[in-house]
């Protein structure tokens, strides 16, 4: 009895230790970054680390004079809520297609949309630009990032939102087609609203990816339409790199997501189809 | 005046046939129970009444208008689900009134129709409460209320009692009977459970296997079955089968099995004329036999061994073995019978019914 007990101790001690130690893998370098952007240039530079400091908000000023801030940051906005606007009721609709209608080369379809999700952004980057300058004409413009984004994340929403349609009980759909309720008013009425969690989830995610993502928007924007990780980069100079000022906007590129995730994942209840059908 | 008359329906998927060649025609104001094992195409028949399955042959008519290339929606019809198929996000009074705000009624007409269902079906309390916020009865109550708000013309329910456990089972199936009583509206109702069948309807249908066995009130279905099929399915416990032979035609009019021979009424004998002498199925309601106390002698009397007892109280269930055939005794009697002893029983010629081995059609 005592040396099982003394065995569970053991392993509770395991148990937090690892815990411990990926929560410093996932933390470290926030905290890293956040301390930094507290930081003078000099301290910054220093041979020896400073734990204890006293924090400047120096960085931020600098951040926020800077006069195009509003700009990307405006741009980062728009390229975020309307890519994940747009990839999600592309995204559901699809998904609804793929699971509920049957057509010709439907599990193709199926398996070919997480197949795109492989692809590597920075493999898109040359032939996007590319298409993107000569083709469409739509080079340095919010558009063409925003239509990037898209593409990049449908895949995943709709592979994610297939597996929630699945959920749905057939009979619901049938109940509201007893009800005189049409097809659309069938998805958007009955389907949409018990597939919420899935929604929400898929919505975190493009939100993230369309917000953080560097490379292509990089490529694809100009001094107009940086988006907010663009911007970053602006602080490495020939002359100079602003660890500082780098890690004070990191730190304000954070926080939209943040908020977006708290705020999206209230739709993520567990066991919202409960009480539709018996078991 | 509503009458449903299916003509000729067929319905295969794929190359698989479910059903073939339904003839049925159900009158206005009828509760008609549609009942069968699984799989035997009663649900089939249902969803391609409300339309959510297509009809491959044949045609469905509604009040002399063909209606199986309609939508749901254009055929006047109300459906209760078998899982109740309630919209989870909505609460009780947005459940019922789906339909008709989708009509677009105006407000105060769904408000007065959602009270009334609900004080009929006294629900009115969990009208602000979540489908999961509820039990299995009180959902099933909703659901039923979600189609009873429609006042359409015709009400389907698909198996609405099967998912509900015993004790609330037997409660609904009554509130359902005094239902019946309020609302003269034609209802069709599909369950696999014949004493909800025999309860509820006013005509039953038993199928198997895709075709209509027999078509009745519940009175002749139990009395006068058309074969061995509707004799085994309707009654509880069920009806005893034995293979046995008819005597020739030099002795008198009885059959004679593996330990038992038995007399039969004699107007029979016109209709058993050509099955003299040959084999025949006979089946006995386990409510036919009567206990003959011993050392009395009767007519068409039996021994039976009892193998299993089953004492309910004020009967008991005797399994029993006659020959090689297991039978059913319903003995109508307080007093519990013992396993190893054996009873004596006869059954009265005008209870044997018989059977052709062959069609299985009653003699």
């Amino acid at each position: 009895m005592a040396k099982r007990r003394k065995n569970s101790d053991l392993g509770l001690i395991g148990y937090y230790a690892l815990l411990i130690a990926l929560s410093l893998v996932c933390l470290g370098p926030i905290l890293l970054m956040l301390t930094t952007s507290l930081q003078l240039k000099t301290q910054i530079f220093d041979d020896k680390a400073h734990f204890l400091f006293m924090p400047t908000v120096s960085n931020y000023v600098a951040v926020f004079e800077q006069e195009h801030l509003a700009r990307y940051l405006t741009n980062s906005l728009m390229v975020g809520l309307i890519s994940t606007a747009v990839t999600l009721v592309v995204g559901c609709m699809a998904a609804y297609a793929l699971v509920r209608f049957r057509f010709m080369g439907r599990d193709t379809v199926s398996v070919a949309t997480l197949l795109l999700r492989m692809v590597p952004p920075a493999v898109l980057v040359v032939p996007v630009f590319m298409i993107w300058t000569y083709d469409f004409d739509l080079s340095n413009t919010l558009s063409g990032v925003i239509l990037v984004y898209i593409a990049l994340n449908l895949p995943f929403v709709v592979w994610i939102l297939q597996s929630f349609i699945e959920q749905v009980p057939n009979q619901l759909e049938e109940a509201a087609r007893m009800d005189g309720a049409n097809p659309l008013q069938t998805f958007f009425l009955v389907v949409l609203p018990v597939i919420r969690p899935g929604l929400a989830a898929a919505a975190i995610f493009t939100f993230r990816i369309a917000w953080n993502e560097f490379i292509l928007a990089l490529v694809l924007t100009n001094r107009f339409t940086r988006t907010m990780p663009v911007m970053v980069s602006l602080y490495i100079t020939e002359h100079n790199i602003e660890w500082g000022q780098i890690m004070a906007v990191g730190t304000l590129i954070a926080i939209p997501p943040l908020i977006f995730t708290f705020i999206a994942s209230k739709q993520i209840i567990t066991g919202l189809t409960a009480g539709a059908v018996k078991g | 005046m509503v009458e449903i008359v299916l003509e000729n329906v067929a319905k295969r998927f794929g190359p698989i046939s479910v059903i073939e060649g339904l003839n049925l025609t159900m009158r206005d104001n009828e509760f008609t129970v549609l009942v069968g094992p699984s799989g035997c195409g009663k649900s089939t028949t249902l969803r391609m009444i409300a339309g959510l399955e297509d009809v491959s042959d044949g045609e469905i008519y509604i009040n002399g208008k063909p209606v199986s290339h309609l939508e749901p929606k254009e055929r006047d019809i109300a459906m209760v689900f078998q899982d109740y198929a309630l919209y989870p996000h909505m609460n009780v009074a947005r459940n019922m009134s789906f339909a008709l705000r989708l009509a677009h009624y105006d407000r105060a007409e769904i408000a007065r129709r959602i009270e009334q269902v609900a004080d009929m079906l006294g629900i009115r309390e969990l009208l602000g409460r979540k489908p999961r916020e509820l039990s299995g009865g009180q959902r099933q109550r909703v659901a039923m209320g979600r189609a009873l708000v429609r006042d359409a013309s015709t009400f389907l329910f698909d198996e609405p009692l099967s998912n509900l456990d015993a004790k609330l089972r037997t409660q609904m199936r009554a509130e359902l009977a005094l239902m019946r009583q309020r609302i003269r509206k034609n209802m069709i109702y599909v369950t696999h459970d014949q004493i909800e069948a025999m309860t509820l309807g006013d005509r039953i249908i038993v199928m198997s296997k895709g075709k209509i066995m027999q078509a009745g009130t519940p009175e002749e279905l139990f009395k006068r079955p058309a074969n061995k099929f509707v004799a085994g399915f309707i009654g509880s416990p069920s009806m005893n089968f034995f293979d046995a032979e008819l005597a020739s035609n030099d002795g008198p009019l009885a059959v004679v099995g593996d330990g038992f021979s038995l007399g039969l009424p004699l107007d029979a004998a016109g209709r058993l004329k050509a099955h003299r002498g040959r084999p025949i199925t006979i089946g006995i309601r386990p409510t036919a036999f009567q206990v003959v106390a011993d050392g009395q002698s009767a007519e068409n009397a039996i021994r039976a061994p009892v193998v299993v007892s089953e004492y309910i109280g004020s009967n008991s269930i005797v399994m029993s073995e006659i020959g090689h055939t297991q039978v059913t005794i319903d003995i109508g009697s307080d007093a519990p019978i013992a396993v190893g002893e054996s009873v004596q029983v006869r059954v009265a010629p005008e209870a044997i019914y018989l059977f052709d081995p062959a069609t299985e059609r009653v003699l």
